[in-house]
């Protein structure tokens, strides 16, 4: 009998395991007409983007009475495993906002997420250049679009620099004299995170990046950085603390526990100067300080004027549900909010400079084109910029990246083995998911 | 017409007890049961959740073998384990000792300190956490008022992880209760008896009380190993697993190979490790404390 029973629910297990994975599932096709439907859309952001996001669904409401859209948001800390979970267990939002890496992660053949070529009747895609709809493409397959083209640039505290009689800087070596003006008074011109944003390793790529004219990673997933580029790197990384430009892995962990930079008490009270954030994501930082006192910085260039090596990327696109039984509404709507006027009027830039020419047009038009996004907006167009690979971006190298910047930061041990280290990771696991 | 008899005293069908415990079987067989067998046999696959598991063996096994972040997690574990177990279990049974006295408004006691171990590690807590232990807060003017050198609560692994051992510390509610309700199940004509006899009250609780919690004791020593072993919520909102990886657990890894890293398979293959590793402990324990049990009952 007890034989029987463990049988039976082995039995049971395996034909329940063997349809986990919602490949599976029957894609539903779209019918070209608009029905009456509840649709969910998540999202991640600080409160200038939820605000916003919530008044355009307001919008939309008064426009499509018939179709309910439930918002589903939150910070950004946790939301990629939410989202991860909600995709494997079949339950994801109709439409979700989502990250670049997300599309190799989740839908490497192109099969992740819904084909949106599909959905052209309600989903207008002229106002897309066909480099920036190639982001959201995966085997061919247009899986998402992109709202907005973003890299990171630098943020100051004006009041700060007012205080020092400080200029922002604008070559590498500004901001270490920078270090040693500040470090004086306690103050550090800049801060950068290990957490899931991950910064510190950004900020050490752009430089050797501009230094060598050799990519991190290509859009392939081969690794362009020999093992000496990791060393010079972490080498980089570690300067940047030694010469009071940034705060220690130890001193940020004992000043703001595990509190995100936008809400440390040494960002907030102007002990930290500076911060190097995406373009489309700075408005949290904005929110943090008195209105009008974060100002955009250039970005930084060689002692010789080198100023490559900069990265953009789509700061986050659209994408629907595979498994959505409503695929023109859920166009509808994508639709709605990447290209309609008045909805691009109360969005504003909380997503970036979209990359919509129509919802672009509209704002240049209505003079909503400024502020920090489009300050840093502008810097990047001057430069000859690299496009992030989305493997730079996965949740796994950024780990690798994060526990080599703590074993260089505690000195753990020196960094020649720890970029033996790194390196080693890197390549094995990027031959493992690469194309 | 269902006869009534000694053996069927109510008249109900002989299937009757199966249909009332069907609630039962039904939660057990879906929530416990079916996660149980299908994360051993995911365990055996290479698996991202989202496409269809590949039989693997036992391949993410001997992954972990050679996975130095595996075999931190499960230090981690351990060492947290060992430190936590006791020095609760220590905390919980002192406080029960003096709740269990016979005062005036004592109901109001025993609720308020049950309260820290309803809040848990929820974000307010953490975020008060962070107030005690981060530089300039309030454990830091503390250890300068004694004259001490202030400790870097979350830049070092040993001290993070002590302030996570603080908070599971406060938590000591429900073990508390445990002993509470031991201790008032003591007859008191066992102190009295121990009183005439000159027995003071150090020697009254070496002698009667620790030996009559002895079961209870045991109870609580497995729960709170169990609890232990199983940690992740704490260490997740309060330090991310660092510094170091110094407070990075079992738990943790199992979340982010199955969330972060979508290696489920390898996620799976991990948490029967863990149950491996926790009936192990039990059952050392059981083992170990054998003969004592026995002898009081």
């Amino acid at each position: 009998m007890n034989k029987l029973f463990l049988s039976l629910a082995a039995a049971g297990c395996i034909t329940a395991l063997s349809a986990c994975g919602s490949s599976s599932s029957a894609v539903t096709a779209p019918d070209g007409k608009l029905d009456k439907c509840t649709l969910r859309f998540s999202w991640w952001g600080g409160d200038d983007r939820h605000e916003a996001t919530l008044e355009a669904l307001k919008l939309w409401e008064k426009k499509h009475p018939d179709i309910t859209i439930v918002p589903e948001y939150g910070g950004w800390d946790g939301w990629s495993e939410k989202i991860s979970s909600q995709i494997s267990g079949d339950t994801a939002p109709d439409i979700m906002q989502i990250n670049y890496d997300w599309l190799v992660s989740f839908s490497p053949d192109g099969d992740g997420f819904y084909d949106l070529s599909r959905l052209t009747d309600q989903l207008d895609l002229s106002a897309f250049d066909e480099d920036v709809l190639d982001f959201g493409r995966m085997n061919g397959k247009l899986n998402a679009v992109t709202v907005s083209v973003s890299g990171r640039g630098f943020f100051y505290n004006s009041e700060v620099f007012r205080r020092f009689g400080a200029s922002y800087p604008e070559t590498w070596d500004e901001l270490f004299a920078l270090g040693k003006t500040m470090g004086e008074n306690g103050v550090y011109p800049i801060d950068l995170d290990i957490q899931s944003g991950g910064t510190a390793w950004y900020l050490a790529v752009v430089y050797v990046q501009q230094t060598t004219g050799r990519q991190f990673i290509d859009m392939e997933g081969r690794l362009g950085f020999t093992e000496e580029d990791v060393r010079t790197a972490l080498d980089f990384y570690k300067r940047l603390e030694d010469e009071h430009v940034i705060r220690t892995v130890k001193t940020r962990s004992d000043e703001d526990g595990n509190a995100a930079l936008y809400q440390s008490s040494k960002f907030i009270g102007g002990n930290v100067a500076g911060v190097l954030e995406w373009g489309s994501s700075v408005g949290k930082y904005e929110l943090a300080l008195d209105k009008g006192v974060l100002e955009a910085g250039a970005m930084l260039k060689g002692e010789n004027g080198e100023s490559g090596g900069w990265m953009i990327k789509p700061s986050v696109l659209y994408a629907v549900s595979k498994d959505t039984s409503y695929p023109d509404e859920a166009a509808a709507f994508m639709n709605f909010m990447l290209n309609d006027a008045e909805c691009a009027k109360i969005l504003g830039t909380t997503r970036g400079i979209p990359a919509s020419k129509y919802a672009e047009e509209t704002l240049e038009a209505n003079g909503l084109l400024e502020g920090l996004a489009h300050d840093n907006d502008e810097m990047l167009n001057e430069l000859d910029t690299v496009t992030i690979s989305p493997y730079m971006e996965m949740t796994r190298m950024k780990e690798f990246y994060n526990s080599a910047i703590e074993k260089v930061s505690y000195g753990e041990t020196d960094t020649e083995t720890v970029a033996h280290e790194l390196y080693s990771q890197m390549s094995r696991y990027l031959e493992k998911v690469a194309k | 017409m269902k006869k009534h008899n000694c053996r069927n005293p109510v008249g109900v069908s002989r299937y009757t007890g199966l249909w009332l415990i069907t609630p039962f079987i039904a939660g057990f067989a879906v929530f416990t049961l079916y996660p149980f067998i299908s994360s051993f046999l995911l365990g055996l696959t290479e698996y991202d959740g989202i496409h269809s598991p590949e039989f693997s063996g036992l391949y993410n096994y001997k992954e972990m073998l050679s996975d130095s972040g595996f075999r931190q997690a499960v230090w981690v574990t351990l060492k947290y384990t060992f430190l936590l177990v006791p020095l609760k279990l220590a905390v919980s049974l002192l406080t029960a000792l003096l709740l269990n006295a016979e005062l005036k408004g004592m109901g109001i006691f025993r609720t308020v300190f049950y309260v820290p171990s309803i809040l848990g590690s929820n974000l307010a807590v953490v975020i008060m956490w962070q107030f005690l232990f981060t530089s300039g807060g309030l454990a830091e003017q503390l250890t300068g008022m004694a004259g001490l050198e202030p400790v870097s609560w979350y830049g070092e692994p040993d001290s993070a992880m002590f302030m996570i051992i603080l908070l599971r510390l406060w938590e000591f509610g429900s073990a508390m209760i445990i002993f509470l309700n031991a201790l008032r199940d003591i007859p008191a004509e066992y102190y009295d008896a121990a009183k005439v006899d000159g027995c003071g009250s150090v020697r009254a609780f070496f002698s009667i009380t620790l030996p009559l919690l002895g079961r209870v004791m045991f109870l609580n020593l497995v729960l709170q190993v169990i609890a232990a072993m199983q940690e992740f919520s704490a260490p997740y909102m309060l330090t991310g697993g660092g510094p170091m990886n110094g407070t990075y657990t079992i738990g943790m890894l199992i979340y982010d190979e199955m969330f972060r890293y979508h290696n489920a398979g390898y996620a799976n293959a991990v948490s029967w490790v863990l149950f491996v590793l926790i009936s192990a402990i039990v059952t050392v324990l059981f083992a170990v404390t054998g003969k004592s049990r026995r002898e009081d009952i």
